[in-house]
C-alpha cells in the first residue's frame, strides 16, 4: 500500500517555515529559561533544542503522510524505551552510564514531545491554542520557580509566549486555509515569513535594549561566556552574584568542587589562641548545616527543622551600621559549654556579599562595623561576630602539625579530653535520631560494614573517628595514597548513597563533598551524631600577622562536625590533602587594617553644634558600651569632642557644618581612654556615662536618615520588592485574561468607534462616509459577506431584501457624495443624515443577541474585513 | 452652467426614450440594451458574442430604426452583411464598375457606407475581409486606391458572432477585437420574459415593424458631445491605471490591456454613467464594465484564468474604491 501526502508539498514545506520554525524558536527560547532553574539540564539548551527540533520537524513531516497516530506513535515510543536499555545494558558499571542514561531520557522526552507538536500541526485543526495554553502553563510553573520576580523578568518571561501564541493560532488558520496553487505562493510564504521575523526581531532587540543589564547578569552567573567558566561554576562551591560578589550556593547543595580560582573572599581576624599560648587556633568558617538526608531523591539537604538549630543567619546588609544584632535561639540552644568561651571574629568583605554571613560555628552575634577610608576600594563592607568556641575545637584536625609542640600538644590534649566522651545516652531521644538517622537498604549496609571493620580496635568515640580519619589518609599495597583528591571524580551532582558506596569501595577518588558526605554515613553508622557543614575553610599562612586569615575562592569547602556531649559540635574535616595541584599558599597580604572596635556607639539626636570649637553636644537615647547594649530610658546629654571625627552621610563624608540640630546620629569612639573602662555587669547606664571622660572624644559620626528620606528609601525598595507566589499566578492569569479579553473584544471595539464616528459627524459627506463604513462593517461582523459584488449590488441584492432596509439608496447618495463634483441635492442630505441610526437599529432588531454575540467574537472577520482580497 | 443642466437633463431624458422605445421589441435584455448605448455614446462598436437566435440581429435593426436620419421622416441608413466564408473585402467595401455612358470607371459604394452597421456573425469570414473593416471603424473613413471616402458622423458597428468554439469560424485578431470598445455576451431571457415573448411574439414583431424614430442623428450625436462631459473622479482614473496595470502584471495573463484600452475604459465609463443618468462616474461602473470593456483584448493562460483572473482584478480594485475615503 502507498501511503499517500495529505498535503501537497508546498503546504508542507509552509508548515515547516511558518508553524514548526517558529515552535522551535519558541522551544529554544523556554529550554533556555528553563535550564535558568534547573540544574538537571547542565546549561546545554542549545542541544536540547536540537532534540526538541528534530522531533517536531520529524513528527511533522511524517504525519503529513497519511499514518496512523496510535499505531505509529506506540512502536515509536517502544523503540526508543528498546534503545535506552540497550544503554543502560552497554555502559554498566561505567560511570558514564549516568550521564548517557540521563541524556538520553532529556532527549527521550524533548523527542516525544517535539514529536507530538509535530503531530498536532499536521492533523489538528486546533492544536495552536491547545499548545498555546500548555506553553503558557509551563511558563507559569517555570517562573513560580524563582524566588526573586521583578517585572522585567515577567515580561521577559511572558512576552515571547504571549506573542507566540497570538503568532501561531493566526498563522495555523492561515496556512490551513491558504490555496497553494496560487502562483505568488512562494512570495507568499516569504512575505508572512519576512513580516514574522521583522516582529520577532523587533521584540527581541526592545527586550535585550531595556534589559541589558539584567541579560548580562544572567550570562555570567550562568556561565555564558565560554565552556571554561561553565565547567567551572558547576563544579564549585560558590556561586557570582549579579553584581560580581558572591555567595555559597545554597539551592545547589554540595554539588560542587573547588575552584581553582585565586581570588580573594574575604578576610578575617579571628581572636581565638591556644590556651595559655600566642598560637592562633584557626577555625573553619561555617556558612550552612546538612542535616537530613532525603531518601527520595537521595540527597543530603539543609533544614530548617534541625534539632536544636545554632544556626545563625543573619542579613548583615539589612542591620544598620553598628547596630547589634543577637540570635537568642542559639544562646539558647547552643549545646556544650565545657571549655566553652566567647570569641570574636571580624570580617571584611572582597568578594564576598554584602547580605552574605559566615563565621565559626555556633555564631550568635553580628554587628556590621565600618571600613577605613583607604581600605574601602578592597573590602566594602566588615562587620564583627561572637560565637560561642570551645578550646577543644580546630581547624587542625588532620593537618600535619609538622613539628609544631604547641600542635602536638593540643591534638593530644585534645583527644584525651574527648576520651571523656563515651556514650550518648543522656542525650534527647529525638536529637539522636535526627543527626544518626541512616537510610536502611543494601546500599548502606556496605558503609555500615565497613565503619565497623575499621573501628573495631577502637573503644571510645573519638578513638573511632582517628580511625576513619586514618583510613582516609592509608596507604595502599604499592604505597600510594588509597584515597585521592581530585575535583574532577566524573559523577555529576550531588553524591547519593550509591555513588558514596562507589568512592569509598572502588574509585576513591572525590573532592570534599565526597569525603563528607562518606565520613557522614560512616560516622552515623556508629551512632554517632554528625552533620556537613559547609563553608570556608581556614589556613594560617602568615606568621606575621597573627589571628589574621585570608579566604581565597578555592578554599570553599564541606566537612563534618560530630557532636560530643558536653563539648558540642567538632569540627572533623577528613579531606585528603590535593596531590595534583600543590596548593602554592597564596601570599596573604600585608597587615590590612588597624582594626579598631568601637567599644562606644551611642545613638540620638543632635543638640547644639559649635563648629569652631569642634564640639557636639548630643542626646543619647541608646548606647552600646562593649558589646552591650543599654537602652536609656531618660534621654542623657553628650558633651563630644569631634575634632578628629569624620561626619558620614550616606556613603560619603561631609564637613561638620552639614551636621544641623535634631539629626539622628550615630557617634562612635575607638578611644584608649574609653576602651580602658572595664564594664562590671551589674554597671547601669548612668554610672558607665559617669566615667567617661568629658568630653568624649569621638572618631566618627554617621548622619542617618531622617523619616522623609526613610520613607524615600522604604517606598524605593517597596517597588522593588518581589511579587509573592500566589500574586504572580493571580498577575499571570490576569495578563493572560486581559490579552484573550481584547482579542475577543476587538471587533466590538472597532464598531463602537465607527459607530461613534458616524453618530458624531454632521458634516453631511464625512457622515456619509462614516455610516457607510459603520454600516458596511456591522454586516461583515454579522456574517453578511460582499463577496464579489460592489456594495451598492451588495446592498441592492442582499440587505435590502433581507433586511427591508434603505441601504441601496443610501449608497447611492454617498457614492454621489464621494465621487461627483457636484454637492448632495437637499433630498440627498435627508437620506444621508437619517440612514444610520435606524439602519442599525433595523438591523440589530433582526438578529437575536445572542446570534450578535457569537459573530462579534470572530476575529477572523474583523481581519477578513481589513486584508485586501488575493487578485 | 444653467445650460449645461438643461442639456444634461434633456440628455438623460433622450437616452430614457431611446432605451424605452428599444425594449417595447427586445424583452429582458435592459443591461444589454445599456452596453450597447454605451458603445454608441462612446463612439465605439460593439461586438455581441452569442448563439444564434437570441435576439442579436433585432436589437441592432431596432437601434437603427429608433434613431431617424437627416431628413427626419426616415430612419437612418441601416444596412446589414452577413459574414460567409466567401465574402470579399470589395462586398464590404463597394468597387470601380465601368461606366458605358462616361466610359469611364467609378466607384460604387459598398454597405459599410451607413450609420448603422450590422455586421453579422462576422467570425465567419476570413481574416482579409474582417481586416477590411479595421480602418471605417477606427478612423470613420475608407480608403479606395487613391481616393479617400469620409463616412458619415455617426458610424455604428453592431457586430455579432457565434462562439469561437464553433465550425467553419475564423478567431478575429487582436487589432480588430481592439476596435470593438465593448464585447458583451448576449445570452438567453429568463423563463418569465421568455413565456411572454411566446405568448406575445406576433406583437413583438409588429411593434418592430412599427418602431418609432425616437431621436435624430443629431441628437445622438449631442449624446455623444455630452458624454465627454461627465465627470470622472482621479480616483476612478486611478483604478482604472490600477486594473490596466495589473492585467499586464498578473500571472495568468499572456497580453495585458494596451493604454488604448485604457482610454476606452475611460470613455465607456462616461458614456455608460450618462446612459445609467448620472453626470458622474460611480465605483458600479467600474465593476460592471469592466468585464465587457477589458476581456475580449486580453490574451488568457488558460480557461480557468479566463474565467477568474479578470474578476480577480476587478474585485480586488472595487474593494479598494470601497474603502477610500475621500476627504474634499
Amino acid at each position: 500500500m502507498k501511503i499517500e501526502k495529505l498535503h501537497s508539498a508546498k503546504k508542507i514545506a509552509a508548515q515547516l517555515l511558518l508553524l514548526i520554525l517558529p515552535a522551535c524558536a519558541i522551544g529554544a527560547y523556554m529550554l533556555w529559561h528553563i535550564n535558568q532553574y534547573y540544574s538537571v539540564l547542565n546549561n546545554q539548551w542549545v542541544k536540547h533544542t536540537i532534540y526538541l527540533a528534530a522531533g517536531l520537524i520529524t513528527g511533522s513531516i511524517f504525519y503529513n503522510f497519511r499514518f496512523r497516530f496510535i499505531s505509529t506513535f506506540i512502536p515509536l515510543i517502544l523503540l526508543l524505551l528498546i534503545i535506552s536499555k540497550i544503554i543502560r545494558i552497554v555502559f554498566t558499571g561505567e560511570f558514564s552510564a549516568f550521564y548517557a542514561s540521563t541524556n538520553f531520557f532529556i532527549f527521550f522526552f524533548l523527542f516525544i514531545a517535539g514529536w507530538l507538536i509535530g503531530w498536532g500541526f499536521a492533523r489538528l485543526r486546533y492544536f495552536p491554542i491547545i499548545l498555546s495554553a500548555v506553553l503558557l502553563a509551563i511558563q507559569i510553573i517555570v517562573v513560580s520557580k524563582t524566588t526573586d520576580i521583578t517585572t522585567q523578568k515577567l515580561i521577559i518571561a511572558f512576552a515571547p509566549v504571549l506573542v507566540f501564541a497570538l503568532y501561531i493560532i493566526y498563522t495555523a488558520e492561515l496556512v490551513r486555509n491558504m490555496n497553494d496553487d496560487e502562483p505568488a505562493f512562494a512570495w507568499f510564504i516569504g512575505r508572512k515569513l519576512i513580516g514574522f521575523a521583522l516582529v520577532a526581531s523587533l521584540l527581541l532587540i526592545l527586550i535585550f535594549s531595556f534589559f541589558n543589564k539584567e541579560f548580562k547578569a544572567i550570562e555570567k552567573e550562568f556561565g555564558g561566556q565560554g565552556k571554561q567558566q561553565k565547567e567551572e561554576n558547576k563544579e564549585s562551591l560558590t556561586k557570582e552574584n549579579k553584581d560580581g560578589t558572591i555567595s555559597n550556593k545554597k539551592d545547589m547543595g554540595m554539588s560542587g568542587g573547588r575552584k581553582s580560582s585565586k581570588r580573594l573572599v574575604f578576610i578575617a581576624k579571628l581572636d581565638n589562641y591556644f590556651p595559655g599560648t600566642e598560637t592562633p587556633n584557626p577555625l573553619y568558617f561555617t556558612y550552612d548545616y546538612y542535616t537530613k538526608f532525603d531518601t527520595l531523591t537521595q540527597t543530603l539537604e539543609t533544614d530548617s527543622l534541625m534539632p536544636s538549630n545554632d544556626l545563625f543567619q543573619p542579613d548583615p546588609s539589612k542591620i544598620p551600621l553598628y547596630f547589634t544584632q543577637t540570635d537568642s535561639s542559639v544562646l539558647v540552644k547552643a549545646k556544650g559549654n565545657l571549655k566553652r568561651k566567647i570569641v570574636t571574629t571580624e570580617v571584611y568583605k572582597a568578594l564576598l556579599s554584602p547580605k552574605e554571613f559566615l563565621a565559626p560555628s555556633t555564631a550568635f552575634f553580628c554587628q556590621p562595623i565600618a571600613v577605613e577610608k583607604e581600605y574601602k576600594q578592597q573590602f566594602k563592607t566588615a562587620y564583627r561576630a561572637k560565637m560561642y568556641v570551645s578550646d577543644l575545637n580546630s581547624a587542625y584536625f588532620i593537618y600535619n602539625p609538622a613539628g609544631n609542640e604547641t600542635l602536638e600538644n593540643f591534638q593530644q590534649q585534645r583527644f584525651e579530653e574527648l576520651r571523656k566522651v563515651t556514650s550518648w545516652n543522656n542525650e534527647d531521644r529525638n536529637f539522636m535520631n535526627y543527626y544518626t538517622f541512616i537510610p536502611k537498604g543494601d546500599s548502606y549496609d556496605s558503609i555500615r560494614a565497613l565503619a565497623q571493620q575499621l573501628t573495631k580496635d577502637a573503644a571510645t568515640p573519638i578513638d573511632k573517628m582517628i580511625a576513619i580519619r586514618n583510613f582516609f589518609l592509608s596507604k595502599d599495597e604499592d604505597g600510594q595514597p588509597l584515597f585521592k583528591y581530585t575535583d574532577n571524580p566524573g559523577i555529576p551532582g550531588l553524591p547519593s548513597a550509591n555513588k558514596l558506596t562507589y568512592f569509598l569501595f572502588e574509585n576513591r577518588k572525590g573532592y570534599c563533598a565526597y569525603y563528607a558526605g562518606a565520613t557522614l554515613f560512616l560516622l552515623r553508622a556508629l551512632g554517632i551524631p554528625a552533620r556537613v557543614a559547609t563553608g570556608f575553610l581556614t589556613v594560617d599562612r602568615s606568621d606575621k600577622n597573627k589571628g589574621w586569615y585570608w579566604f581565597y575562592e578555592d578554599q570553599a569547602h564541606a566537612w563534618v562536625q560530630a557532636y560530643f556531649p558536653g563539648y558540642g559540635w567538632m569540627d572533623f574535616d577528613t579531606t585528603v590533602p590535593s596531590t595534583e595541584q600543590q596548593q602554592s599558599p597564596a601570599p596573604d597580604g600585608t597587615p590590612p587594617i588597624t582594626v579598631q572596635s568601637a567599644q562606644f556607639v551611642s545613638f540620638g539626636k543632635v543638640l547644639n553644634v559649635d563648629t569652631t570649637k569642634k564640639r557636639v553636644e548630643m542626646q543619647v537615647n541608646k548606647m552600646i558600651f562593649h558589646d552591650k547594649v543599654f537602652e536609656l530610658k531618660e534621654p542623657v546629654k553628650l558633651d563630644m569632642d569631634v575634632s578628629i571625627a569624620t561626619i558620614n552621610k550616606d556613603t560619603g563624608s561631609v564637613p561638620l557644618s552639614e551636621l544641623k540640630n535634631g539629626m539622628e546620629i550615630t557617634a562612635l569612639s575607638f578611644s584608649e581612654q574609653i576602651k580602658n573602662i572595664i564594664p562590671v555587669d551589674s554597671n547601669s547606664s548612668q554610672e558607665i556615662f559617669s566615667k567617661i571622660p568629658k568630653p568624649a572624644p569621638i572618631d566618627e559620626i554617621t548622619i542617618l536618615d531622617t523619616e522623609k528620606e526613610k520613607q524615600q528609601k522604604k517606598e524605593i525598595k517597596k517597588e522593588k520588592e518581589p511579587f509573592s507566589l500566589l500574586g504572580l499566578l493571580w498577575i499571570s492569569l490576569a495578563i493572560i485574561g486581559g490579552v484573550i479579553l481584547l482579542i475577543l473584544s476587538t471587533p466590538w471595539l472597532i464598531y463602537r468607534w465607527y459607530r461613534f464616528k458616524a453618530l458624531q459627524h454632521s458634516n453631511s459627506k464625512r457622515k456619509a462616509y462614516w455610516s457607510y463604513t459603520s454600516a458596511m462593517y456591522l454586516l461583515n461582523q454579522l456574517g453578511f459577506s460582499r463577496d464579489n459584488l460592489s456594495p451598492l449590488q451588495f446592498a441592492k441584492e442582499d440587505i435590502d431584501p433581507r433586511f427591508k432596509t434603505n441601504l441601496s439608496t443610501f449608497i447611492q447618495a454617498y457614492l454621489k457624495s464621494k465621487y461627483s463634483s457636484e454637492p448632495l441635492t437637499s433630498s440627498e442630505d435627508n437620506i444621508v443624515t437619517g440612514f444610520y441610526p435606524s439602519f442599525d437599529r433595523l438591523v440589530k432588531s433582526q438578529i437575536p443577541f445572542k446570534q450578535r454575540f457569537n459573530k462579534f467574537l470572530n476575529f477572523y472577520r474583523t481581519i477578513n474585513y481589513f486584508i485586501k482580497p488575493k487578485i | 452652467m444653467m445650460e449645461q443642466q438643461v442639456n444634461t437633463e434633456t440628455a438623460l431624458q433622450n437616452i430614457q426614450r431611446l432605451t424605452d422605445n428599444i425594449e417595447t421589441v427586445i424583452k429582458g435584455k435592459r443591461n444589454q440594451i445599456k452596453f450597447v448605448l454605451t458603445a454608441l455614446l462612446a463612439k465605439g462598436h460593439i461586438l455581441m458574442e452569442d448563439n444564434p437566435g437570441t435576439g442579436k440581429t433585432v436589437m441592432a435593426k431596432t437601434l437603427a430604426q429608433s434613431i431617424s436620419g437627416n431628413n427626419d421622416s426616415q430612419s437612418v441608413n441601416f444596412k446589414r452583411i452577413q459574414f460567409t466564408p466567401d465574402l470579399l473585402p470589395m462586398d464590404l467595401i463597394g468597387t470601380h464598375i465601368f461606366d458605358d455612358v462616361k466610359k469611364e470607371f467609378i466607384f460604387k459604394k459598398g454597405p459599410l457606407f451607413c450609420n448603422v452597421l450590422l455586421a453579422d456573425e462576422i467570425n465567419r469570414a476570413s481574416p482579409k475581409v474582417q481586416s477590411a473593416l479595421l480602418e471605417c471603424m477606427a478612423e470613420n473613413q475608407i480608403t479606395m486606391g487613391e481616393v479617400t471616402y469620409k463616412l458619415d458622423n455617426l458610424f455604428f458597428t453592431i457586430a455579432t458572432q457565434n462562439p469561437v468554439e464553433m465550425e467553419g469560424t475564423y478567431p478575429l485578431p487582436a487589432a480588430q477585437l481592439d476596435r470593438f470598445f465593448i464585447k458583451i455576451i448576449f445570452g438567453y431571457v429568463d423563463e418569465e420574459t421568455e413565456l411572454d415573448i411566446y405568448k406575445n411574439y406576433l406583437g413583438i414583431n409588429n411593434n418592430l415593424n412599427n418602431i418609432h424614430q425616437v431621436l435624430g442623428i443629431n441628437q445622438i450625436l449631442f449624446l455623444q458631445q455630452q458624454s465627454e462631459n461627465v465627470f470622472v473622479h482621479e480616483e476612478i482614473i486611478k483604478a482604472v491605471r490600477n486594473i490596466v496595470w495589473a492585467t499586464r502584471r498578473h500571472q495568468d495573463i499572456l497580453l495585458g490591456g494596451s493604454t488604448r484600452s485604457g482610454i476606452t475604459f475611460l470613455k465607456c465609463l462616461k458614456a455608460y454613467a450618462l446612459v445609467n443618468g448620472r453626470t458622474y462616474v460611480i465605483e458600479d461602473d467600474v465593476n460592471d464594465l469592466c468585464q465587457p470593456v477589458l476581456d475580449h483584448r486580453l490574451i488568457y493562460r488558460n480557461k480557468d484564468a479566463k474565467a477568474n483572473a479578470l474578476a480577480g482584478i476587478r474585485n480586488a480594485e472595487i474593494d479598494r474604491l470601497s474603502k477610500l475615503k475621500i476627504s474634499n
